[in-house]
């Protein structure tokens, strides 16, 4: 295995580190914001306990991610890269990137191609950050001065964007499961995706959201409501994982 | 009292005291971020190449539309607080943005007031702090068993998106079915076609998520002057 310098892991924790005290910070001004102007407590609680609750399962892949890309990098820079900006589709592609561009110039030792690789890494990330600090508050005021002015139109705008990231979501799922239907896909990962799982997958979350939804309403059971979709993650990825363990579509 | 009455700022204030604590830690990321390879190259004692970074132009001009693209077609979706951290901390589209959306429909906030700021900061940030944690927990396994926990766990991560969508459409669909149909039908067809024509990898779910946008972008304004909606 690759291995990773001391200073890195030391640069790694405190990256760590102000991305936890940054979040604390958030948490601590908008909770007094809360208090400030009236919001119930339950709302607060029932954030905090839902926004915990929902990211432990999506957080996993992110484990998985750096454990694919340590075989190239080590241990200490796909956990930085995965702990800031980083997400593993981009940063594999970003890498492999690197590894064409240095096969094309000839030889190269493990050392240029992790010092490449990087620089190519955190150059290609670094636009949608550089937005914010330089022209996001003048771009939000402009939204502000929209939602002042036509409520409406604003509230509109906002739902066409969720329904396009719905619809693009939902689409991709749908057609690249359904044309890998009996020719599974292994990506650069080295994960294989098969078609009917992934479209067993998506309709098992509907399912079982949908009887979470019965429960709720049927059974009176108000609990269910802050559980409903870690639960239809849980469930739906073991549907999943039986589809896969049992190799029915290998 | 009348210290307490001072502290108390308007919705314009306290948004403007986001911006400038979040443009901060954006530029302290952005600093930290830089030196990874410059710290490498110092400990390995070697420069990247310059010739496979310049090769890379393109890919890297790429990238940084899209993450422009990005930035700003979420803005309206994250909030203030949730913009700047979200950017800093990645994986918007399969974690920040879901949890958030999550967060707003448990709690029922209106749209566009600043009870929906408050929950989508406080999500998000709790997601971020749970999803450190975890990932710090899971560097001693990985050190040790990075083999079989790949093994184990690989299989099952490429439909771990399917499983989060699976559940939102389903609580999404009574509020947006009308915007959301023409966009869905529109990318449906891009994606038939793009896998007819043999380039369907090029439409994974990133791209398509894009796509979706600017379509419903531009269906919904039309539907919106036609008082459709």
């Amino acid at each position: 295995m690759v291995e990773s310098y001391i200073s890195i892991f030391i640069l790694g924790g405190a990256i760590a580190l102000a991305i936890i005290l940054m979040s604390v910070f958030f948490i601590i001004k908008a909770v007094r914001r809360a208090k400030q102007i009236g919001m119930d407590k339950k709302i607060i609680k029932d954030t905090i306990r839902s926004g915990a609750v929902f990211s432990i399962v999506p957080s996993i892949p992110i484990v998985i991610g750096i454990g694919i890309l340590m075989q190239s990098l080590g241990l200490a820079i796909p956990w930085i890269r995965l702990t800031v900006i980083g997400a593993l589709q981009y940063e594999l592609i970003a890498m492999n990137q690197a590894q064409s561009a240095l096969n094309a110039s000839g030889g190269y030792s493990q050392e240029v191609f992790i010092a490449t690789a990087t620089v190519i890494m955190t150059l290609s990330i670094i636009s949608g950050p550089v937005f914010n600090a330089i022209f996001y508050k003048k771009y939000q005021n402009k939204l502000a001065a929209l939602q002042e002015k036509n409520g409406k139109l604003m509230n509109t705008v906002t739902g066409a964007l969720l329904g396009g990231l719905l619809a693009g979501m939902l689409s991709s799922i749908l057609v690249g499961g359904i044309f890998s239907i009996g020719h599974p896909v292994t990506d650069g990962t080295g994960a294989t995706t098969y078609g009917e799982v992934t479209i067993i997958t998506l309709v098992s979350g509907m399912i079982i959201m949908g009887l979470c939804g019965v429960v709720l309403k049927v059974f009176k059971q108000k609990w269910i409501e802050s559980y409903a979709l870690p639960i239809t993650i849980l469930g739906a990825l073991a549907i999943a994982y039986a589809f896969t363990a049992t190799g029915v579509f290998a | 009292m009348r210290k307490q009455k001072q502290e108390i700022l308007t919705a314009s204030e306290y948004n403007n005291k986001m911006h400038s604590t979040g443009r901060i830690f954006t530029w302290i990321a952005l600093g930290l971020i830089m030196l990874v390879p410059v710290i490498y190259c110092l400990e390995a004692k070697v420069l990247p190449d310059g010739e496979a970074i310049l090769k890379s132009l393109p890919f890297l001009l790429g990238y940084l539309a899209i993450g422009l693209v990005e930035s700003i077609s979420y803005a309206p979706l994250l909030g203030t607080a949730g913009q700047y951290m979200s950017f800093i901390t990645g994986n918007i589209s399969n974690l920040k943005l879901p949890c958030a959306i999550n967060a707003q429909t448990l709690t029922k906030v209106k749209p566009g007031t600043e009870e929906q700021e408050i929950v989508t900061t406080i999500a998000i940030a709790v997601s971020t702090i749970v999803t450190t944690i975890i990932i710090i927990i899971g560097l001693v396994p990985l050190f040790f068993f990075r083999e079989q926990i790949v093994g184990v766990l690989s299989p099952i991560s490429p439909y771990v998106i399917p499983a989060i969508f699976g559940g939102l459409t389903l609580v999404l669909i009574a509020q947006y079915y009308k915007i959301a149909l023409i966009p869905f039908a529109a990318c449906i067809i891009i994606c038939v076609v793009g896998n007819l024509l043999g380039f369907g990898t090029s439409l994974g779910q990133s791209t398509m998520v894009l796509v979706g946008m600017a379509v419903s972008g531009i269906s919904t304004t039309i539907l919106y002057k036609k008082k459709k909606i």
